[in-house]
C-alpha cells in the first residue's frame, strides 16, 4: 500500500502553473531572487559599531521583476560586513528575533550624515525594496498598494527570508514605503505617514509621543520606559560681513595690461561665487528618556546650545562658477570649432596681405627669387608695428577683433624685445628671462609635452586663452594667430631672432608648434650668418651665435662652426644619392667657376695623395692633438664641418618612416645607409680639403679611432714599431665608407652643397604656421595651458596647504603626462583633466572661503588657531564633523556667532508681513530674538520593547522616527508583533 | 600571422662605435655572425617577431651608429622607444667608461619615463677581458637597468636578452598599451545626490 501510495502523492504534489496567476507568477518571481541572493533565515552579524553606517562599504544588488506588463526592479542594499561564519549557529539562533528587528534599537548609528533614507529611518543594515522600474511610474491606488504588500508577505513567508521587505508606493518623489519583515513568530510592520502640512500636536516631543503610545497600544502599567533620541538642525544661509572675496576681474580695466589683478601671462583664479553656500548645524541629544525633558506646544526645554553634541556640515555649492577652469574649458572648447583663420576673419588674409605689401608675404616665390636685401638698421621697436600696420591697412581699426591697446601689450609682452633699442642678436633672448630653474616645476614641460613656462610658445598660450575669454573670443584668437605669423615672418625676413626660445635644435620634448618655432630660429640664425658673412669680409666674420650641439659632439671633432661655411656660395658638390638633397635646393647658390677649375679637375677619383697634397689646405678648423698625416707627417687638421640638419618631430617621423620603408633587405639597409651618408660625405670633403693628400686611415683616426688599430711590432731591424691599420670592417673592399671617401672630393664646408636648406625649411614653417585653423593651435597649445593651469593650482595650493589636495594635484600631474604624451589625446580624457583642475580649484576656494568665514587667520592662540584650522580642514573632506565640546567648545562658540550675527540681520531686515508668512506665529514670538532661526529639520526617533498585540505576548522591539521640515513631515513606525502567541 | 600580434614594440640599441650593436642585432634577427659588417651609418633597421610567455609582440628595432659624429642624429630616435639595449665591450673598457654618457643622452631625449634599459657587455667570447661581470652588475643595478653579458660571435646570452626586455616591458603597464583605458587615476568621487531623484539615492535629511 504504501508503494501505492508514492506515485499518488507525486501526482498530488505537481503544481499547475498553468492556470497560476499573475499575482502568484509576481509572488515566485519574488521568491526566486530572494533565493538568488541567499537571502534566506537568519544570519546574524556582529552588533552595529558606531558609526559603521557612514565609514562602512554599501552596496546594492538589483534586478527586474514584472507584474503582468508592469516592471519593478527588486533592489537589495547593504551594508558590507565580513560575513559572519554560520556553521552551528543556525540552531541556537533558531528562536532569535531578525537582525533587523535588533538593528530597530541600535542607537549607534542614529541621525548617519548621508544614507538612504530607509536607513535614516529605520536603522537597517540591509534591505529590499520593490519599486517601480520606470522613474515616473508609481504605485497608486490603494488597493494595488495593499496587493503588492500582500504579495510581499506571501514571499517572506515561503522563503523563510528575514530581511525587510520593502515596497516604494505613491510617486517616488514622496519616498513612500512599506514593508514587512518576517522572523519565526514574530513580525514587523513597516508603516509610512507622509504629509505636506503638519498637525500641530505633531510638532513636538510630547505629542509624538502620544502617537507612538496608542499606535504600540500597549495596556501594560506602567508602560516600558521609552527612550528619545532627538536632532534638530539649523541652517545658515546669511554669512553676513563675511561677503566672498572673489570678483569676477573686471574687463575694462584690462586694456591697460596689468590692472585688475589681471595680467597676460598670469592665470585667474578662485570661485565667482562663494562656493560655501550653507552651514548646517545639527544639534543633538542621543539618549533622552521620557519625562526627563519636557517639548510641548508651550514651552521646551530642547535648547540647542544646550545639545550635549554638535555636528556640522556645509554645503558646497554645486560647481561653482571658478575663473580658471571657465579658462581652460572656453580654450578647449576651440580645439572642436571648424573654421580656419580666414573664414574667421572674413576674408582671405594672407592672399590679400601678400599683394599689398610685398615684403611681407610671398610663401612660394619666394623660393624662386633672390633673398631679399635685410633691412640692418631697422629699429627693433618698429617691428612689431611694422606687422600691425599691415594689418591696420587692410581693415579699418574698427574691425580688429582686438583692439590696439590690448594687442599691443600682447605684443609688446610676447616680443619683449621691440621694446629694447638694439636688435638682439641670437642667444641673449632666453639669458635675459628669468634663468631656467632646474626645479621640478619648471621641468614639467618635458612630462606634459609642452614648453618652458618662460618660453615664447607658453606665453603664447596664455594670451591666447585671455583673448578667447575676454577679448572677442575665437575671432581675437585668430586675429592674434594672424599677427603672430606675420611677426613671424617679418622676422625671417629681416634676420630678427625671435626671442624666448632656447637656441639649438628643436626640443623634441616640448609640442609641435614649440619645435616649428625653434626650427625657424635656426633658419633665421643661418640665413642672419650668411647674410652678415656676405657683408664683411670672411677675416672679420667671427660671431658665430650658433651654439646648437657643439657642447655635445665631443672636443675631437671640436665645435660645428658655421663661420665660413657660407662666406660664399660655394659650388655643388657631385651629387652622391644624399639624403637631404633635392633640385630646388641650388637656387641660391652661385657657381663660382674659380674654385671649380681650382679644385674640381684634380680631384677625380683617383686622386692619389701625390696630386692632393698639392692643394692649398682649406676650411681647417684647428689641428687635432699630436696626429700627424700617415704619409707625410704633416699635422692633422680638423675640418670646419657642416652642421647636421635640425630637425622637428614630425621630420624626424616621416624620415624614420622613410627609413623603416625600405625594408631589412640587404639592399634596403644599403640604400638606407646611403641615405644617411650626406653628413658623412660632407665631412669627408671638408677632411680632404683640410689635409691634402691624406688617407681613409687619417680620417677614420679623427672620426672614428676605434676603426684605426695600433700594433707594436717588431721591425727587421729589431724595434719596436707602432704598426696601424683599419680595423677589420674598414677594410672590407668596397664597404661604404671607402666608397664615400673614394667619392668625396677635397671641398671646405663652406663651399659645399647645404645639408640643411634653411630658406625651404623657414618657407615651410612659415606655411604650416599660416595654415593653422584656430582648432590646431589650440590642440597644439593645449598642453601648454593645461601645464599652466597645474602650476597656478599648485601655487595656490601652497598658500593654503591642503594635503588632500596636494595628493590630487600630484596625481592629475601623473594622469596628464600619460595622456599628453600620446599624438591625438582623446577629448574625453582632455575633459577629464580640466574638470580634475576645476574640483582643486573650486576645493581651495572652498578651504578660503570656511577660513574667512571661521577666522582662522584672527585666531590667536596657537592651539586653537590649529584646531580650528583642522575643524575646517574636516569640514571640506567629511560629511558631518563633530564640535568639539558643541555650544561651548571654541569652534562652536564661532558657529554660535554666525547664527547670531544673521539673526540679528533677519530681524532688522525683512518687513513684519514676510515674517508672517513665513513663520507661525507662536514660533515668530518665540525666536524672534533668539540666537537660533527656527530648525529646518527637526527629527525624533523613539525606541521601545514592550509586548504586542497582547499583555501576554513576546516582548519586541518598537520604533517611530519622525522628521518635520519645512516641505513635509513624515512618521516612520517600525511595529513588532507576536505572531505565534497571542 | 599578423594578426596575433599583440603589440609593435620599439626598441633601440644604443652604445659607443664597434662595441657590436649591429652584430647582436644581427645575431637575434638572422642568427649568423658575420665578421663583414660595415659601421653603421646613421641608423639601421631590422624587424623580428618574437613569442613571449605566448604573447607574440613584433618589434622594430632601430640599430644606431655609435660614431660620434652621427649622435645628433640618433636622439630624435629615442622618442616613442619602449625598451633600449645599451652596449658596450666587455674587452674595452672606454667603451664602459662612456656608458654615463648615454645614460645622460637617454634621460635627455627619452620621451616616457617607465622605458625600460638593459645593459649588455658583449664580446665575452674573446680572451682580453678588461671589464668585469661584477662591474656591469653594479652598474645595471645602480641605473635599475637589466642585464646579461653576451657575445653576437658565439650567440651566448643574446636572445635571452631581447625576450627579458621584452618580457619586462610587457609586465610594465601602461608601456605597450598605447591606449591605456582606465589607466588614469578616478578622481571623481560619487557627488552628493547622485543616486538620482527623491528615492532610492543616498541623501541627508535636508
Ligand atoms: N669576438 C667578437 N667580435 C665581435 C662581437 N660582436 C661584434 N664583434 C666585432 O666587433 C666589430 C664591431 O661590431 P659592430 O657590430 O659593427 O659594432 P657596432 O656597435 O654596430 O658599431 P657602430 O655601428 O660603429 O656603432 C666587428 O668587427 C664585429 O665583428 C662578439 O661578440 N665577439
Ligand atoms: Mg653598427
Amino acid at each position: 500500500m504504501a508503494a501505492d501510495s508514492e506515485p499518488e502523492s507525486e501526482v498530488f504534489e505537481i503544481t499547475d502553473f498553468t492556470t497560476a496567476s499573475e499575482w502568484e507568477r509576481f509572488i515566485s518571481k519574488i521568491e526566486e531572487v530572494l533565493n538568488d541572493w541567499k537571502l534566506i533565515g537568519n544570519s546574524l552579524g556582529k552588533p552595529l559599531e558606531k558609526g559603521i553606517f557612514t565609514s562602512g562599504t554599501w552596496e546594492e544588488k538589483s534586478d527586474e521583476i514584472s507584474f503582468a506588463d508592469f516592471k519593478f526592479s527588486i533592489t537589495h542594499h547593504y551594508l558590507v560586513q565580513e560575513s559572519p561564519d554560520k556553521e552551528g549557529k543556525d540552531e541556537v539562533l533558531e528562536d532569535l528575533i531578525p537582525q533587523s528587528m535588533q538593528d530597530l534599537l541600535c542607537m549607534n548609528n542614529d541621525f548617519p550624515p548621508r544614507a538612504h533614507c530607509l536607513v535614516r529611518w529605520y536603522g537597517l543594515r540591509e534591505f529590499v525594496v520593490i519599486a517601480p522600474a520606470a522613474n515616473n511610474d508609481a504605485v497608486l491606488s490603494e488597493s494595488k498598494c495593499n496587493l503588492l504588500l500582500s504579495s510581499v508577505s506571501v514571499a517572506l513567508g515561503n522563503t523563510g527570508c528575514q530581511v525587510p521587505l520593502f515596497v516604494q508606493i505613491h510617486h517616488k518623489w514622496r519616498r513612500t514605503y512599506v514593508g514587512e519583515c518576517q522572523g519565526p513568530g514574530v513580525r514587523t510592520d513597516f508603516e509610512m505617514v507622509h504629509l505636506r502640512k503638519v498637525p500641530n500636536q505633531y510638532t513636538h516631543l510630547s505629542g509624538l509621543l502620544d502617537i507612538f503610545k496608542s499606535k504600540i497600544g500597549c495596556t501594560l502599567t506602567p508602560l516600558p520606559p521609552v527612550s528619545i533620541a532627538i536632532r534638530f538642525t539649523y541652517v545658515l544661509q546669511d554669512w553676513q560681513q563675511y561677503f566672498w572675496p572673489q570678483q569676477p576681474p573686471d574687463i575694462d580695466a584690462l586694456v591697460g595690461g596689468e590692472v585688475g589683478g589681471l595680467e597676460f601671462g598670469k592665470l585667474p583664479f578662485g570661485a565667482c561665487e562663494d562656493p560655501i553656500s550653507e552651514l548646517h548645524l545639527a544639534t543633538t541629544w542621543p539618549h533622552l528618556t521620557e519625562g526627563i525633558i519636557v517639548d510641548n506646544d508651550v514651552y521646551s526645554d530642547l535648547d540647542p546650545i544646550q545639545a550635549p553634541h554638535w555636528s556640522v556640515r556645509v554645503r558646497k555649492a554645486d560647481n561653482p562658477q571658478c575663473l580658471l577652469g571657465d579658462f581652460v574649458t572656453e580654450f578647449f572648447k576651440i580645439c572642436r570649432r571648424k573654421e580656419s583663420t580666414d573664414e574667421i576673419l572674413g576674408r582671405s588674409t594672407f592672399e590679400e596681405e601678400g599683394r599689398e605689401v610685398a615684403d611681407i608675404t610671398h610663401a612660394l616665390s619666394k623660393l624662386t627669387e633672390p633673398a631679399p636685401v635685410p633691412i640692418h638698421k631697422l629699429s627693433v621697436s618698429n617691428m612689431v608695428h611694422t606687422a600691425k600696420k599691415k594689418i591696420r591697412k587692410q581693415r579699418g581699426v574698427e574691425e580688429s577683433p582686438l583692439n590696439n591697446d590690448v594687442l599691443n601689450t600682447i605684443l609688446l609682452f610676447l616680443f619683449p624685445d621691440a621694446a629694447s633699442e638694439k636688435p638682439l642678436d641670437g642667444t641673449s633672448s632666453t639669458d635675459n628671462s628669468n634663468p631656467p630653474l632646474e626645479s621640478e616645476e619648471y621641468n614639467l614641460y618635458n612630462q606634459f609635452k609642452s614648453a618652458p613656462s618662460d618660453s615664447l610658445t607658453y606665453k603664447l598660450a596664455l594670451c591666447l586663452c585671455m583673448i578667447n575669454f575676454y577679448h572677442g573670443g575665437l575671432k581675437g584668437v585668430a586675429h592674434l594667430w594672424q599677427e603672430f605669423v606675420l611677426e613671424m615672418r617679418f622676422r625671417w625676413e629681416n634676420n630678427f631672432l625671435i626671442p624666448g626660445l632656447a637656441s639649438g635644435p628643436p626640443d623634441l620634448r616640448c609640442c609641435l608648434l614649440h619645435q616649428k618655432l625653434q626650427m625657424l630660429n635656426c633658419c633665421i640664425e643661418r640665413k642672419k650668418a650668411r647674410d652678415e658673412g656676405r657683408k664683411t669680409s670672411p677675416s672679420d666674420n667671427v660671431t658665430n651665435t650658433y651654439s646648437g650641439d657643439a657642447g655635445k659632439s665631443g672636443d675631437h671633432l671640436g665645435p660645428d662652426n658655421l663661420k665660413d661655411m657660407d662666406k660664399e656660395k660655394g659650388e655643388v658638390g657631385k651629387s652622391w644619392d644624399s639624403w637631404s638633397d633635392s633640385e630646388e635646393e641650388f637656387f641660391e647658390c652661385l657657381s663660382d667657376t674659380e674654385e671649380l677649375k681650382g679644385n674640381g679637375q684634380e680631384s677625380g677619383k683617383k686622386g692619389g695623395p701625390k696630386e692632393m697634397a698639392s692643394l692649398k689646405p682649406e676650411g681647417r678648423l684647428h689641428q687635432h692633438g699630436k696626429l700627424t698625416l700617415l704619409h707625410n707627417g704633416e699635422p692633422l687638421y680638423i675640418p670646419v664641418t657642416q652642421e647636421p640638419a635640425p630637425m622637428t618631430e614630425d621630420l624626424l617621423e616621416e624620415q624614420s618612416e622613410v627609413l623603416a620603408k625600405l625594408g631589412t633587405s640587404a639592399e634596403g639597409a644599403h640604400l638606407r645607409a646611403r641615405m644617411q651618408s650626406a653628413c658623412l660625405l660632407s665631412d669627408m670633403e671638408s677632411f680632404k680639403a683640410a689635409n691634402p693628400g691624406c688617407f681613409l686611415e687619417d680620417f677614420v683616426r679623427w672620426y672614428s679611432p676605434r676603426d684605426y688599430i695600433e700594433e707594436e711590432v717588431i721591425d727587421e731591424k729589431g724595434n719596436m714599431v707602432l704598426k696601424g691599420e683599419l680595423s677589420a670592417r674598414m677594410k672590407i673592399p668596397s664597404n661604404m665608407w671607402v666608397e664615400a671617401w673614394e667619392t668625396a672630393k677635397p671641398i671646405p664646408a663652406r663651399r659645399q652643397r647645404r645639408l640643411f636648406d634653411d630658406t625651404r625649411e623657414a618657407e615651410k614653417v612659415l606655411h604650416y604656421l599660416a595654415v593653422q585653423k584656430p582648432a590646431d593651435l589650440a590642440r597644439h597649445l593645449l598642453p601648454c595651458v593645461i601645464h599652466a593651469a597645474i602650476l597656478k593650482v599648485k601655487e595656490e595650493e601652497s598658500l593654503e596647504n591642503i594635503s588632500s589636495v596636494k595628493k590630487i594635484i600630484k596625481q592629475i600631474i601623473s594622469h596628464s603626462s600619460k595622456v599628453l604624451h600620446f599624438p591625438n589625446p582623446e577629448d574625453k580624457k582632455l575633459e577629464e583633466i580640466i574638470h580634475q583642475i576645476t574640483n582643486v580649484e573650486a576645493i581651495i576656494a572652498r578651504a578660503r572661503s570656511l577660513k574667512a568665514k571661521f577666522g582662522t587667520e584672527k585666531c590667536e592662540q596657537e592651539e586653537e588657531k590649529e584646531d580650528l584650522e583642522r575643524f575646517v580642514s574636516c569640514l571640506l573632506e567629511q560629511p558631518e564633523v563633530l564640535v568639539v565640546g558643541a555650544g561651548r567648545g571654541h569652534a562652536g562658540s564661532i558657529i554660535h556667532k554666525l547664527f547670531v550675527n544673521a539673526q540679528r540681520a533677519a530681524a532688522m531686515a525683512p518687513p513684519e508681513e514676510d515674517l508672517k508668512r513665513m513663520v507661525p506665529p507662536e514660533e515668530r514670538r518665540q525666536n524672534l530674538a533668539a540666537d537660533f532661526p527656527p530648525a529646518a529639520g527637526r527629527e525624533l526617533i523613539l525606541r521601545t520593547t514592550v509586548p504586542r498585540p497582547a499583555p501576554y505576548s513576546r516582548a519586541l522591539p518598537q520604533r517611530m522616527y519622525s522628521v518635520l521640515t519645512k516641505e513635509d513631515f513624515r512618521l516612520a513606525g517600525a511595529f513588532s508583533s507576536d505572531t505565534s502567541f497571542f | 600571422m599578423d594578426e596575433d600580434v599583440l603589440t609593435t614594440l620599439k626598441i633601440l640599441i644604443i652604445g659607443e662605435s664597434g662595441v657590436g650593436k649591429s652584430s647582436l642585432l644581427l645575431r637575434f634577427t638572422d642568427d649568423t655572425f658575420d665578421p663583414e659588417l660595415a659601421a653603421t651609418i646613421g641608423v639601421d633597421f631590422k624587424v623580428k617577431t618574437i613569442s613571449v610567455d605566448g604573447n607574440k609582440a613584433k618589434l622594430a628595432i632601430w640599430d644606431t651608429a655609435g660614431q660620434e659624429r652621427f649622435r645628433t642624429l640618433t636622439p630624435s630616435y629615442y622618442r616613442g622607444a619602449q625598451g633600449v639595449i645599451l652596449v658596450y665591450d666587455v674587452t674595452r673598457r672606454d667603451t664602459f667608461v662612456k656608458l654615463d654618457n648615454w645614460l645622460n643622452e637617454l634621460e635627455t631625449y627619452c620621451t616616457r619615463n617607465d622605458i625600460v634599459n638593459m645593459l649588455v657587455g658583449n664580446k665575452i667570447d674573446k680572451e682580453n677581458r678588461e671589464v668585469d661581470r661584477n662591474e656591469g652588475l653594479k652598474f645595471a643595478r645602480k641605473h635599475s637597468m637589466l642585464f646579461i653579458e653576451a657575445s653576437a660571435k658565439t650567440c651566448d646570452g643574446v636572445q635571452c636578452a631581447f625576450e627579458e626586455l621584452v618580457e619586462k616591458i610587457i609586465q610594465t603597464p601602461g608601456l605597450w598599451e598605447s591606449e591605456n583605458q582606465n589607466k588614469g587615476v578616478k578622481l571623481t568621487h560619487r557627488e552628493e545626490g547622485q543616486g538620482g531623484g527623491a528615492c532610492g539615492g543616498y541623501c541627508s535629511v535636508l
